[in-house]
């Protein structure tokens, strides 16, 4: 098993070497692994031994399985009883929002598509690959001018918001953005495989639209779906088109995903490493997440 | 300065072992970021308010975003609501 914090590496099972792994770093005021406990496990100091007790139900996957287990921790992180202020912001997002989205997000896609390459060069396993390249084409590379890439609906909305392909292309991305790729990057170069499908494709759950109805603890989905009915001017149409073609493909994306790294982290003895990585990155995305709002504020309360 | 509870300044974990000076007055903290974040909030509030102190601050929220009333020694009242970037910076603090 993995510390979720640091990935420093403990045997099958160790639970009680993880608690004195995060115990020590926390009697120390490490702000990674202190801010790890505060938000997953506790805010209370207590002994090792009962960190040890507190971090195994955390991790027990015995009742939902590993797809499941997954599913409660992004939906307690992202749409649990306060949900994160970017998906609060995108229930019916301002122009500034979805320009937030846009500026920032450009940039995540293209770490996407590296963090892809990554699986799929750790990978000999058929299917993973072709999944692989099929995420990576709707994505990034699209399917011709009738089905453009998630990335080319996602510059038409900033297009559509009044900002220039070649303004939204040239802007770099915020520290905490930067700071989230690397982490990606990271993942992808020194994690096995199915850790990073985990990671990555974890992520895609941000728009699995049965979420809400599958898991009571989720109390909004990523935004208010009468946004893209046909008669609403709330947003525009580019915007009803980059959210919907996420909201079409990412329930599809992340079952699949889900499904496939649940096959190989129990044929190849990783539940517990792709539970410490997806941990890391649900965190990492949720400092993501901020950066797009953060995005958002240089555009409040202008119209262009 | 008076602050809720006897955990980091904060967020009120009992965590970590950090102190740090704030107004002449020694604060536990669970982490350096936690002490960044609180010290980067006082002198935001004086610097909005013209206080020359923070007699109390009280807090609710999480680190996602907090609801924060201060008090001033001579009892005046400020509310904002305030969050942080993962570095401790002010991201967004908005009058209540």
């Amino acid at each position: 098993m993995k510390c979720p914090v640091c990935w420093a590496e403990f045997g099958t099972g160790a639970y009680e070497a993880l608690a004195g792994h995060m115990h020590g770093e926390a009697e120390r005021s490490d702000v990674n692994h202190v801010m790890w406990l505060n938000r997953n496990v506790t805010k209370t100091r207590t002994s090792r031994e009962e960190l040890a007790v507190m971090l195994r139900r955390y991790m027990d996957v015995a009742g939902l399985g590993l797809v499941g287990w997954m599913k409660l921790r992004f939906v307690e992180r992202f749409f649990g009883s306060r949900p994160h202020p970017f998906v609060v912001a995108l229930q019916h997002p301002s122009r500034a929002t979805l320009l937030g989205y846009v500026l920032e997000h450009q940039h995540f896609l293209k770490q996407w598509v590296r963090s892809c390459a990554y699986i799929m060069a750790k990978t000999d396993r058929e299917d993973v690959i072709l999944y692989e390249l099929d995420n990576v084409n709707t994505e990034f590379g699209g399917y011709g001018p009738q089905r453009p890439s998630h990335y080319e609906l996602l510059i038409r909305m900033g297009e559509s918001l009044g900002l220039s392909r070649e303004e939204i292309l040239s802007t770099g991305p915020l520290p905490e953005t930067q700071r989230a790729l690397e982490v990606w990057d990271r993942i992808g170069r020194e994690c096995h495989w199915v850790e990073t499908m985990a990671a990555m494709h974890g992520l895609e759950l941000i728009a699995n639209r049965n979420l809400k109805n599958e898991m009571r603890e989720a109390t909004v989905g990523y935004f208010d779906p009468a946004i893209l009915e046909a008669g609403s001017r709330e947003i525009t149409e580019e915007a009803k088109a980059f959210l919907r073609e996420g909201y079409e493909a990412d329930v599809e994306h992340s079952e699949e995903a889900l499904r496939l790294v649940d096959k190989y982290s129990h044929q190849l003895g990783l539940v517990e490493g792709v539970q410490a990585v997806f941990l890391s990155s649900i965190d990492t995305f949720s400092g993501y997440l901020m950066a797009r709002l953060q995005r958002a504020q240089q555009f409040e309360g202008r119209n262009c | 300065m008076r602050v809720e509870g006897t955990g980091c300044a904060i967020c009120g974990s009992t965590w970590g072992d950090y102190w740090e000076e704030v107004d002449g007055q020694s604060l536990f903290f669970c982490c350096s970021l936690c002490a960044t974040q609180f010290k980067n909030m006082v002198q935001e509030v004086k610097r909005r308010t013209g206080w020359k102190a923070v007699a109390e601050v009280r807090m609710a929220g999480d680190y996602r975003g907090r609801e924060c009333t201060a008090f001033s020694p001579d009892g005046k009242e400020y509310s904002f609501a305030i969050w942080f970037d993962s570095q401790g910076g002010i991201q967004g603090f908005k009058p209540i």
